[in-house]
């Protein structure tokens, strides 16, 4: 499909090459629109939060701000969003796969359409509904704490509380899992039965077809995978807000603490410069991604 | 062999498991009376007793449809465009409609909040435009694969070197090749609008969502019924568009025959 297009391009460009210039401009009027509406929308506020994060509040050029995200409280935050993000990532990555595998091969055409379209709410819309249904499942009151207490295991006497660090990385795995579903089972669907008979007709056992084929195809989707699943979780900020009551210090929250206004006055650009930081993190794992999303594209279409 | 045979259904119950347990304790939890064992439907009662209920439902919706004429109007016609006439400015758009995905939303929302100007601010549907910008990544995507599924610049110059006029060649030829993709699209900015959280609660607008959160610091119950609810409301809207989507694609395969 790509490939196509590509030569529509190069087979166009060659005729009209010498009015090239004014040809280009006057296509691309109709596309101003969308231009202006994501520069207005999207690259000017971006701007204006980069520029303010390097003023100090009265206004001159400084780096007030940075220092003060670097020390505590928002090194600890930044420390702790980033171990969320990580454990979050490989605790969705792994079983994500598995299913999106299993899914993939063994399911019928319907099955697939099914869990697609679950994933598709669960990894979209999930994030405060869920957030207060696990209330409802493991809140002191809940029903599966009940019944885990008739059983005789009250979870409650050991320190487990559903505000905790493991209990976001739990509820994370909600809208997690089904990410990495819709977004991994591309690229176990593009390994084509051709080359696993290839290998099979040259000799190849399952195992060397793995070792040789699959995993070197499928670990870059998984890496990429990862990187999303990484940035989601580090990111999210609906459930964590739902969720916490302030006790774990993650830089999301630290920001809307700020743009609330619960804090003092003078760190008004230090929410900026929190955001600079987030944008700087999640474009670490984000433009991987994105990268080896396109290349993947190729051999999966 | 065996074991193989196996994997399918293990899986898919781990899965069911999975998914029920929040689910059906949710739904459960919903139906107690004040926190008690006994059974009721007072936390619905409840809700539908709450004016605010269908005045936040109708806020949420308003701005969704909001974003979806957005989309619309902006969208679509510039995608078929770039499929049309202006290939070689694919490679550009697809990279500038995927840079909202690389912020994340809670830095997009103080970049907003402090450059918008004031009277854009000071309207609700500023949030339909910030909805259409979070929305971008995918419906471009949509949009761009459903077109490029379809031949449809050669189709188009059929139309046109038969002698159909641009209006009618949009109208007979182009939007009915592409309704799928558009329909798919739209839907994506519904569901994404519908269930927006971050950017709303820190422009310090009122929706669906927030309202859900905010009713859960004085009845639990209730916002544990509203999650339910929204949920399931989620998982119907998204059939229903299944089905419809589905059936326009069988009607064109039996235009085709």
């Amino acid at each position: 499909m790509t490939s196509t297009t590509h030569n529509d391009v190069v087979a166009k460009g060659v005729p009209s090459r010498g009015t090239l210039g004014r040809h280009n401009l006057s296509v691309a009027i109709p596309l101003l629109p969308v231009m202006i509406f994501l520069g207005f929308f999207f690259f000017f506020p971006m701007a204006m939060v980069f520029i303010d994060s390097f003023k100090s509040n009265q206004g001159h050029w400084s780096l007030i701000n940075m220092t003060t995200i670097l020390n505590n409280p928002y090194r600890m935050a930044f420390i702790n969003s980033i171990k969320l993000g990580l454990v979050s990532a490989i605790t969705a990555s792994i079983p994500g796969a598995f299913i999106a595998y299993v899914i993939e091969r063994k399911g019928s055409q319907s099955l697939r359409r099914i869990i697609t379209s679950l994933s598709g709410v669960l990894a979209n819309t999930g994030g405060v509904p869920l957030a207060f249904m696990f209330v409802a499942a493991f809140g002191a009151e809940g029903s599966a704490v009940m019944i885990l207490k008739k059983l005789g295991w009250n979870i409650y006497a050991s320190h487990f509380t559903l505000f905790s660090f493991t209990g976001i990385v739990v509820v994370y795995l909600y809208f997690q899992i089904p990410l990495m579903i819709i977004v991994f089972s591309p690229a176990i669907h593009g390994i084509r039965k051709e080359w696993r008979d290839a290998s099979e007709n040259l000799g190849a056992r399952p195992i060397q077809f793995w070792r040789f084929v699959g995993l070197p195809l499928l670990l870059p989707s998984f890496a990429a995978s990862f990187l999303l699943l990484f940035a989601s979780a580090f990111a999210a900020y609906a459930t964590a807000r739902a969720m916490t009551v302030g006790n774990i210090a993650l830089v999301p929250l630290q920001i809307g603490n700020l743009v609330d206004g619960n804090v003092q006055v003078n760190q008004a650009n230090a929410g900026k410069a929190l955001a600079v930081g987030m944008v700087v993190i999640s474009a670490i794992a984000m433009i991987p991604y994105l990268v080896i999303q396109r290349r993947a594209r190729r051999w999966q279409s | 062999m065996k074991r193989k045979s196996l994997l399918l259904p293990v899986t898919l119950i781990s899965c069911i498991i999975f998914i029920a347990l929040p689910f059906g304790s949710a739904t459960e939890f919903s139906f107690r009376d004040g926190g008690k064992t006994k059974h009721s439907l007072a936390a619905y009662r409840w809700i539908l007793a709450q004016e605010d209920f269908l005045h936040y439902l109708g806020v949420s919706l308003r701005l969704a449809l909001g974003a979806v004429l957005i989309t619309l109007i902006i969208m679509v016609p510039t995608v078929a465009w770039l499929h049309l006439k202006a290939q070689r400015y694919r490679p550009l758009m697809e990279f500038l409609t995927l840079l909202p995905l690389v912020v994340p939303v809670v830095a997009l929302s103080i970049g907003a909040q402090s450059a918008l100007p004031e009277a854009l601010q000071s309207s609700e549907y500023e949030l339909s435009f910030m909805y259409v910008v979070l929305a971008m990544p995918y419906t471009y995507r949509a949009l761009d694969i459903g077109m490029s599924a379809i031949p449809l610049k050669t189709i188009t110059e059929a139309a046109r070197g038969l002698g159909a006029s641009w209006i009618k060649a949009i109208t007979y030829v182009i939007a009915p090749v592409i309704r799928n993709a558009v329909i798919g699209s739209l839907f994506l900015t519904l569901a994404l609008s519908l269930g927006e959280f971050t950017l709303t609660s820190l422009l310090h607008w009122d929706t669906f969502p927030t309202w859900v959160t905010s009713v859960s610091q004085q009845n639990i119950i209730g916002a544990i019924a509203l999650s339910v609810f929204s949920l399931a409301a989620a998982f119907f809207l998204l059939f229903a568009i299944g089905l419809v989507t589905m059936r326009s694609k069988s009607d064109a395969m039996e235009g085709h025959k």
